[in-house]
């Protein structure tokens, strides 16, 4: 049984860096991949088994414009740029990105004063392109689109949020940052100049400069330095995938006016960019960051909201559920949306601190971590690496997204791309074998099905599972044992049924 | 009063199962039915099936089963015994791999062919 | 560097039947015996047989062989004749599209290929639903399952899924694994069925459930899964009558382990891809009494039809579908076909064939939507005249109903209806 999983990567296994990242979702990640441009020895610590597991993989994965936020803000500013720069930094990376556009709708002529200070707002934000449309524009965008008037904002788009986060991990990783999975900051202890960090797993780690980018536990690290002035107040989101039958019913985002102080964007259908549609999120606040788990009462309103939204919608269409946690800054009582922290602490040399970067952090990310990389030059002469190399190998489409005939060659070259391991998304093995070999070693099911893509159809992993269960043990040698769910605490099997060779066989 | 159901045919049966000595049996529906019924409450009868690992076969196992039935109540004795079998491939259909398992009157046999990785 | 484009191998085959489980392997032997030159059967496993090659217990082919099989031994028992029936097998194999023209793209090992077919026989089979079909709140932790992936771990891949398990469904897949989990070694605290009635053969109820001590918890269901990482727990509930938990009767359950054994959908990507119109209920193909589809030379037999309770019913049926489809092929004949509907009046849930035409016998399949006792089964014609009546002890929603009917029902075009009384 594994009790915990640390991969370290990188030339050689050091602990001592002049940049420690403490956090592997997408901003961290981001800052990671912006610093592997020099030569600098920087490693990033993840508590979990792959990079992406917290909010980064749950959520709506909408780049959006920057209208929403008032102008002079973090929010705004970072958001624009990420925004602006997601068309290199996706093709760069292999990462599926489409520039749908958003409607935001004013179902009544009351909304339409929104629309406008909306508008306004973006404008002097820097987003490009918006136009308030009528009604026939409207539904020439989207086809069957209700309401009055709305917001059309050419640049919102989506992306697949957690195949962001792992390419720029795996191109941070080739470009010379070390990666520790697994490894959860237990305790930040100042060696002037220095720091120490301690983990759970009971390595030490030290660094001239730490970055916290741990999202939802943000403010316990802020804790760990003596930094008290922070509370993070989970506020979960439930969300429902619905079946790729409906792919195509939305051709762009469609979203209500917003209401004042609402704790997010409320609930709405988003399309991904693989062809399902998500229906969500909600909005819950919680004690517990991590409580992932989805409830009768939100998801029957979700239910009711998308049998209003998509009339045509059949019970076999819903596929699955997942929930995702907001870092929000302010308790319930207050609401709203504080601004991003992203501060180069005065009164503690060295320490990054990155607060309450919740929505729009994944359009954010980029630009998080351009201005992050300026306040460690602030610390670090940084001299560009003339090795950098921005571009991520791979192929941005699926196997079965090529022309036939390219497909027929590729299967004679490699016969593997002939071998379907997911019938519902027609994964093949080839690609199912490369996300097992994935340069960041992370190897839990879920890790798998994020890279792959495998189990994410209707059938659920029901007819791939166990095709990918044999594949792991006849050609990787692995047993039951090793296969996990989402990390060390979820192993999927209790061990073989007759004993292996040299196992154990299951013990009644 | 506990139901009964028959194998053959599929359908179901009454029968009085409070009493250790069976007086009548009410409401048959075949002619196998009255000594089925005392069979299924005296000393219920019962096939079963399970697997035995297969060394260097292209599976791991090989499904088998009970060719004739065996008490109800020496089933989990039966299945110990079975437990302990590993065969080596080639194993076919039909074949007998324990003969009877813990002193029963039946065979282990082999339902399923495994053969050597081509 | 990019590999040149290759042309892909295009091929022609007589009979193209898809799927090498119990319908498929009856269906080509069948189409072959017919006297169809070329049938060719795609499976995308490595093995023929199936669901088949998982279903270890016994119970098979008490009316096709008059003997009590196991899953592979009846498998076994068709897949020995095809080299002698002389039907061409491609194993790992697996279509990737079909069309209304009858042009498969498929894919395998080494090659793509499209394969132009004179008729193509539908006989993928079913999948299972899942929990995220049934939205099951809770969290999403390692150790819920369906029934039929745990049965292919244990029998197939030598693999426990768990040792304290609580099964929710109590058809026939959910109690053959308490059965099976159970002489394994693991714990089943309890199987839980949504419905006032277990859909599981009453002989499994007894010697899954009872022989084992294992409880059967009628109206309840699963209202929350509980677990981070593994399952810890899961909450139960009864229901009303309109199936909706009772909040007071809510009860926590330690489990590390969840089979989830709630239906079987069968798999009909492909045939809505060709084309083909499904019928809401079965969730299989519409067809006429030849077994053919909406669109010519496309049939269609076996769970992909409609879900069967057993594989002898499923080999008899396939073997008609394989007959009519070679037929099809020799014929040649594009006549056009009377399609007298076939309705599911007052007690019934689906008929099948859906339309007939009234020149030949064929047998009716049909489920009741309730379990009775001493009912009578009736068929009547667009004029209310009785066809055909079947007096029968026991009906129950769980047991297809087969009953053969003459030819000449639905010559005159008015519609029959089935109906319960």
């Amino acid at each position: 049984m594994v009790d915990q999983i640390t991969i370290v990567r990188g030339p050689a296994v050091k602990h001592s860096y002049e940049v420690l990242i403490i956090g592997g979702g997408v901003v961290g990640c981001a800052i990671a991949r912006e610093l592997s441009r020099y030569r600098v020895r920087a490693a990033l610590l993840e508590k979990e088994a792959d990079v992406g597991m917290g909010a980064s993989c749950r959520n709506s994965g909408v780049l959006h414009c920057g209208f929403k936020y008032a102008p002079g803000t973090l929010r705004a500013v970072l958001d624009v740029r990420g925004n602006a720069m997601m068309d290199d930094l996706c093709r760069d990376l292999k990462v599926k990105m489409k520039r749908i556009g958003k409607l935001t709708v004013a179902l009544d002529e009351e909304d339409e004063p929104m629309l406008g200070h909306l508008k306004e707002q973006g404008d002097a934000n820097g987003v490009p392109g918006l136009e308030v449309i009528d009604r026939d524009r409207m539904q020439r965008i989207q086809a069957g689109v209700e309401g009055y008037k709305a917001l059309y904002s050419p640049s919102s788009a989506i992306v697949s949020p957690y195949n962001l986060t792992i390419a720029l991990a795996e191109n941070a990783l080739a470009n010379g940052v070390d990666f520790h999975l697994g490894q959860k900051v237990a305790a930040i202890t100042r060696r002037e100049p220095r720091w120490e960090v301690r983990t759970a797993a009971g390595d030490t780690f030290t660094a001239d400069l730490l970055v916290n980018a741990s999202g939802l536990f943000a403010a316990d690290v802020c804790r760990m330095v003596g930094i008290g002035e922070y509370a993070i107040y989970p506020c979960r989101g439930e969300y429902y995938v619905l079946d790729r039958r409906l792919d195509g019913t939305l051709t762009a985002l469609v979203y209500p006016a917003p209401k004042k102080n609402a704790p997010g964007w409320g609930t709405h259908l988003t399309p991904t960019v693989d062809g399902n549609i998500l229906i969500g999120p909600t909005a819950e606040y919680l004690d517990d960051p991590e409580d992932f788990a989805c409830t009768s009462d939100v998801m029957a309103r979700l239910r009711r909201e998308c049998q209003r939204l998509l009339p045509s919608i059949r019970q076999s269409d819903y596929i699955r559920n997942f929930a995702g946690t907001r870092a929000k800054q302010t308790p319930p009582e207050v609401g709203g949306n504080k601004d991003f922290v992203i501060e180069d602490r005065k009164d503690l040399k060295g320490f990054v601190n990155l607060v309450g970067i919740e929505s729009p952090g994944l359009t954010s990310s980029p630009a998080i971590a351009e201005m992050v990389v300026g306040m460690v030059k602030n610390h670090l002469a940084l001299e560009p690496d003339p090795a950098f190399n921005p571009v991520r190998p791979g192929s941005l489409d699926f196997f079965w997204e090529l022309p036939p005939e390219e497909k027929a060659a590729r299967i004679a070259e490699d016969p593997d791309y002939g071998e379907i391991i997911c019938r519902c998304e027609k994964i093949t093995k080839r690609e199912v074998i490369d996300a097992i070999r994935n340069p960041l070693g992370a190897r839990t099911m879920v890790s798998l099905k994020y890279r792959a893509r495998a189990s994410m159809g209707r059938c659920q992993g029901g007819f791939c599972i166990p095709r990918i269960v044999r594949l792991l043990r006849d050609d990787f040698g692995w047993d039951p044992e090793d296969f996990l769910k989402r990390g060390a605490d979820s192993p999927m099997f209790v061990g073989n049924m007759r004993p292996d060779k040299g196992g154990q066989a299951h013990e009644a | 009063m506990r139901a009964l159901s028959q194998r053959l045919p599929p359908g179901g049966l009454r029968g009085d199962d409070e009493t250790p000595v069976i007086a009548k049996v009410e409401g048959s529906v075949c002619p196998k039915g009255e000594d089925w019924v005392r069979q299924e409450i005296l000393n219920p009868m019962r096939t079963i099936s399970s697997s035995v690992r297969v060394r260097g076969g292209d599976a791991p196992l090989a499904s088998v089963r009970t060719d004739r039935p065996i008490p109800l109540a020496r089933i989990m004795d039966v299945m110990e015994e079975i437990r302990k079998v590993t065969v080596d491939a080639p194993v076919e259909i039909g074949a007998v791999v324990l003969s009877r398992p813990a002193g029963c009157d039946t065979d282990i046999i082999v339902t399923r062919s495994v053969r050597r990785p081509s | 560097m990019k590999p040149k484009a290759s042309p892909i191998e295009k091929i022609q085959r007589e009979v193209v039947v898809i799927g090498g489980g119990p319908a498929g392997l009856a269906a080509a032997i069948a189409a072959r015996e017919a006297g169809c030159r070329e049938v060719l059967l795609i499976e995308r496993d490595r093995i023929l047989g199936g669901i088949l090659n998982q279903c270890i217990h016994d119970g098979f082919g008490l009316h096709a062989f008059k003997e009590a099989l196991s899953g592979p031994e009846y498998a076994d028992r068709y897949i020995r004749r095809l080299p002698g029936a002389g039907v061409e097998v491609m194993d790992n194999t697996i279509v990737l599209s079909l069309s209304a023209e009858r042009v498969l793209e498929v894919s395998a090992r080494g090659a793509l290929r499209h394969i132009e077919a004179g008729a193509v026989i539908l006989a993928m089979g079913c999948r299972e639903r899942t929990r995220g079909a049934i939205s099951i709140p809770g969290h999403r932790p390692a150790g819920v399952y369906t029934a039929g992936s745990a049965q292919n771990f244990i029998n197939l891949e030598n693999i426990m899924v768990g040792r304290k398990v609580c099964i929710l469904g109590s058809g026939d897949i959910g109690l053959i694994m308490a059965r099976r989990m159970t002489l394994e070694g693991a714990r089943v605290e309890a199987v839980f069925e949504i419905l006032p009635y277990s859909s599981g053969l009453p002989r499994n109820i007894q010697q899954c459930l009872n022989d084992y001590d294992i409880p059967l918890f009628l109206n309840t269901t699963v209202t929350e899964i509980i677990g981070k990482g593994r399952l810890e727990a899961i909450r139960v509930a009864q229901v009303d009558g309109d199936r909706v938990p009772i909040p007071e009767t809510e009860r926590t359950v330690p489990c590390d382990t969840l089979l989830l054994s709630v239906g079987l959908i069968p798999e009909n990507e492909l045939t809505v891809q060709a084309g083909v119109a499904i019928d809401p209920v079965t969730g299989g193909a519409l067809v006429d009494d030849t077994f053919m589809t909406g669109v010519p030379g496309i049939f269609a037999c076996g769970n992909v039809l409609h879900v069967h309770d057993l594989a002898d019913w499923v080999s008899v049926e396939a073997e008609e579908a394989g007959r009519f489809a070679a037929a099809y092929v020799q014929d040649r004949r594009e006549e056009p076909r009377r399609r007298t509907p076939v309705r599911a009046g007052e007690g019934v849930r689906y008929v099948l064939p859906q339309t007939v035409s009234g020149e030949r016998d064929f047998i009716l399949s049909l489920r009741v939507t309730a379990p009775w006792r001493d009912r009578t089964v009736v068929i009547r014609d667009g004029g209310g005249r009785t066809i055909r009546k079947k007096k029968m002890m026991r009906l129950h929603p769980a047991e297809m109903i087969r009953i053969p009917v003459k030819k000449g029902a639905g010559a005159d075009g008015s519609p029959l209806e089935v109906s319960v009384e």
